[in-house]
């Protein structure tokens, strides 16, 4: 019974002390993604993540998809962090802890959309709407699995 | 072996003079007795120390009579038959042994797991927000792994710019914020 007291004691204070651990940042990666029919836009733009692509092929018209941003970025718990994607989109993210996010786009100096999400790999955010009459912008936001992903390939800057 | 052979010969010379062996035995020790001098000495011998306990021996008065004496070692063996045996008790203490660390292994498992399991996300978050004339449509996509938050407007929002304006402004980089 004693051996068990101290296994259990052993066993609390190890995960009061595991579990602050897991609060950690989020490592974050963040697309511009145009949605186009138009295929002039394909020497211009590169195409997007054909894996991200192919989940926008499953629920949008666009034929194309083309990545305009690709930022990453590393947020701490309670922290803020602003993403510039392009001259008018501005997203500010913040890290509330377990998967959670505030994410606030703001376009044109106006907030267009607020909300609060789960961000668990590899599962996608994409926010969206239409940008011109005859294409669309997306956003996608995705949290970066330290321990599944490469990490060469999440940070590197494409 | 020869010695064993007197002591089986003692026994059997003391067994005939208490009148405990059968009669083809009691014969043979006869015989042996009248033919063997070692034999006629030893029972001589014998004879004269039973005769010599049987005439000196001291009375011991016992408190109990002897039917309440052997009726108490009697209840004795019952009691024992009748008491748990005590067989099982190590067993118990064996288990005991090994279930104590055992559980404790398997609590610290079960923190170690709650500890590192990331938690499990709800499927479904609602948007909070709109900007002015602006509606959202929320949907998910299981199978794709993907939740779409669509806005619509009046207007088209014209987030990007056009490829021939494109500024530096944006474009890739990698932002840390502590």
């Amino acid at each position: 019974m004693r051996q068990f007291l101290n296994l259990l004691l052993a066993g609390i204070a190890f995960s009061a002390t595991a579990l602050p651990a897991r609060a950690g940042d989020l490592k974050l990666e963040a697309r511009l993604i145009r949605g186009a029919n138009d295929d002039k836009e394909t020497a211009k733009y590169k195409p997007a993540d054909p894996e991200l692509s192919a989940k926008l092929n499953r629920a949008f018209k666009w034929k194309n998809y083309y990545e305009i941003t690709n930022k990453t970025a590393g947020i701490a718990l309670n922290q803020n962090c602003e993403l510039k994607m392009s001259d008018a989109c501005t997203i500010r993210v913040k890290y509330t802890g377990a998967s959670r996010v505030e994410v606030n786009c703001t376009g044109h100096g106006k907030e267009i959309c607020k909300g609060a999400y789960t961000l668990a790999p590899p599962q996608w955010l994409v926010l969206g709407g239409n940008d011109t009459a005859d294409t669309a912008w997306f956003i996608g936001l995705r949290a970066i699995d330290n321990k599944a992903a490469d990490p060469k390939k999440a940070m590197s800057k494409n | 072996m020869k010695d064993r052979l007197e002591l089986n010969l003692e026994l059997e010379l003391q067994a005939w003079l208490d009148g405990e062996l059968s009669a083809p035995k009691a014969r043979r020790i006869d015989q042996k007795i009248a033919g063997d001098e070692e034999a006629s000495r030893l029972i001589n011998e014998l004879q004269a120390i039973k005769s010599a306990l049987a005439g000196n021996e001291m009375p011991r008065n016992v408190p109990e009579t002897r039917a309440f004496y052997w009726s108490k070692i009697e209840r004795q063996i019952q009691r024992q038959a009748d008491s748990p045996r005590p067989v099982q008790a190590p067993r118990q203490t064996v288990w005991r042994r090994w279930l104590a660390p055992l559980a404790g292994f398997a609590a610290l498992a079960c923190l170690l797991l709650l500890a590192v399991k990331p938690h499990a996300p709800s499927a479904f978050d609602e948007i909070s927000s709109t900007g002015e004339g602006l509606e959202a449509v929320t949907f998910h996509d299981q199978s794709a792994g993907m939740t779409v938050v669509w806005l619509t407007d009046t207007a088209p929002a014209r987030l990007i710019e056009s490829p021939d304006v494109q500024t530096p402004a944006a474009g890739n980089s990698e932002v840390e914020v502590e």
